[in-house]
């Protein structure tokens, strides 16, 4: 199967100590996101939406 | 890897003016209203069987019997019949798409890759989307999912794992050397929540870092619904009994974040080879208090974690997952590029959530949640015991992507991704390495004919003659490809008697 991850990586062996490495996903370009827009669409939430919201017990 | 997995997520429902709504009539219009390409109401309820118990024996009854019968009772009244109400669907994915009492479940087909797993989690997410908009998209009260697992009411509802496991693990070793990785992993694989709850009712308003650590109150024990445990004994295998077990987790919650389901399913299933390769009890740490500590770690916020072992040390749920890791490092080191890059994401995530754990928000769920909301409640001067701040939390989960917050986030480049967004929209094609593409494959090619499909088989119809297909023992990639090169060279069901798995019944 190809790699999944698009960037060109080294090859790597397998873990040693420490366990953590270069290899995993790349961090996304946006660290700190944008949420100017998104805080907008949180004031439109209804502040009594989870009062109304009722479930029956699941698995 | 050997092992292969699956995830069965049970959603939210309701709708916008949710006034004396029938939830139950609302999950099985949402699940009759699938057009996805497959079979409905032939799921084979007679080889269902939850009483066995993995200690080795059978229960009479099932704590939540009595529930349930009281359900049927009610469900009786509705002019539908059993089949009617469960309205199962058995897609070409390999996928089961029903109807659990009153909560559309998705059940992704079995998968043996990260990234199958990964994209057929989303095709069902896409799947409720669709049928969300089917049902309430041309009406002026919109149906609203969540793909979260409570309605702060102390009302729980699941996102179940499996994990195919060989019967030569026995039961003693494998529930008493996951039981504290289960109990730890919350500190990753957690969705957030702005409550604390019990069982029926809501407890305070506080976060805690997973929604499902208020519900479990036994060690072991076959139930589901009730007196939930850490470790589910429920031994139904939908494989051979004599070669193999389903490890049914019940303790996870459900992720939005797909980096988070990637650490939860491969973290947990790399623990589970460390087992089946002998890894030893002695190099477990055991814990003083399991059944304590999922709540306390949940709750803590201070975020350190800090439990008690069994020999009286106090060690940081970060350590026990260290523990777990090095488990693996040893007897089940990851050898192709997949699972190292899992490995060292699982290392990284540690690492993170012991330096700085908000800075792992651009992976986990319930650190995304926490520094968007509490970003918000700044700003607008709410306080910490706002019923609103529970309004935010639904609203993280909704699966809407114009509305849903999770998917505003998204949106905003917020979250890593463990594979290309791009990929993830085909998954309508089951998982080639895995049975469920014979599953599949006989929908697809002979979906009019299917008499009856269960995980374990298919029962097809040609003329008078009836088709079994025993997936029971195909688990090998060669015994799947044999099975599709049949089924693309079949005319009809009967030509696939050539395949060893097959029988005339």
């Amino acid at each position: 199967m190809p790699d999944p991850i698009q960037k060109p990586r080294p090859v790597v062996p397998a873990p040693g100590p420490g366990g953590g490495g270069g290899d995993g996903p790349k961090d996304p370009q946006v660290n700190k996101p944008n949420t100017d827009d998104l805080l907008k669409r949180m004031r439109k939430v209804d502040p009594d939406q989870a009062k109304r919201y009722r479930q029956r017990t699941g698995q | 890897m050997e092992i292969q997995f699956g995830l069965e997520t049970e959603y939210g429902i309701s709708r916008e003016r949710s006034e004396g709504i029938d939830v139950v009539a609302e999950s099985i219009a949402l699940v009759r209203s699938a057009t996805a390409p497959g079979v409905r109401q032939r799921w084979d309820y007679r080889q269902e069987d939850p009483h066995q118990d993995a200690r080795g024996f059978r229960v009479d009854a099932l704590r939540q019997d009595t529930d349930e019968a009281n359900y049927f009772a009610q469900d009786a009244s509705r002019p539908l019949s059993f089949s009617e109400i469960k309205s199962d669907l058995v897609l070409r994915n390999g996928a089961r798409f029903y109807n659990d009492h009153a909560h559309p479940e998705y059940c992704t087909p079995e998968c043996s890759t990260l990234r199958e797993i990964i994209e057929q989690d989303a095709a069902g997410d896409a799947l409720l989307v669709q049928c969300a908009q089917a049902v309430g998209g041309k009406t002026d009260n919109p149906v609203l999912l969540y793909k979260n697992n409570t309605d702060f009411l102390g009302h729980s509802y699941g996102c179940h794992e499996n994990y195919l496991l060989p019967r030569s693990l026995a039961w003693s070793s494998l529930a008493d050397g996951i039981q504290g990785f289960l109990v730890t992993r919350q500190v990753f694989c957690g969705a957030g929540k702005y409550g604390w709850e019990d069982e029926d009712r809501f407890v305070q308003a506080s976060f805690q870092i997973a929604q499902r650590s208020d519900f479990f109150t036994e060690l072991q024990s076959v139930d589901t619904m009730q007196r939930r445990p850490l470790v589910n004994t429920r031994d139904e295998p939908h494989a051979d009994p004599a070669k193999y077990r389903r490890f049914h987790v019940i303790i996870g919650d459900a992720n939005l974040s797909p980096f988070a389901t990637y650490l939860k399913m491969g973290s947990t299933a790399l623990v589970l080879q460390a087992l089946v390769n002998g890894a030893p009890r002695e190099r477990i740490v055991r814990l003083a208090d399991p059944l304590a500590a999922l709540p306390a770690i949940s709750r803590d916020l201070t975020w350190k974690w800090k439990l008690r072992t069994a020999g009286g040390r106090t060690m940081s749920a970060i350590d026990v997952q260290r523990g777990y890791l090095d488990l693996v490092r040893e007897f089940a080191p990851p050898v192709d590029a997949e699972w190292r890059r899992l490995f060292n994401a699982w290392a990284t995530i540690l690492d993170d959530l012991e330096r700085d754990p908000l800075s792992t928000a651009d992976r986990l769920d319930w650190s995304a949640k926490h520094r968007l909301i509490e970003e918000f409640r700044a700003n607008e001067g709410i306080a910490p015991d706002d019923p609103w701040l529970r309004s935010l939390d639904l609203s993280y989960h909704h699966l809407d992507p114009e509305l849903g917050l999770f998917y505003g986030l998204k949106a905003s480049g917020a979250f890593q991704q463990p594979f290309p967004d791009a990929d993830l929209g085909a998954a309508w094609r089951a998982p080639a390495s895995t049975r469920a593409a014979l599953r599949g494959g006989c929908i697809e090619k002979f979906g009019a004919l299917v008499e009856s499909a269960q995980w374990d088989g298919v029962i097809l119809q040609d003329g008078r003659r009836r088709i079994e297909i025993d997936l029971k023992d195909v688990f090998t990639r060669e015994r799947v490809e044999q099975g599709l090169a049949a089924i693309a060279a079949a005319l009809t069901p009967a030509d696939l008697l050539s395949l060893p798995f097959a029988n005339e019944l």
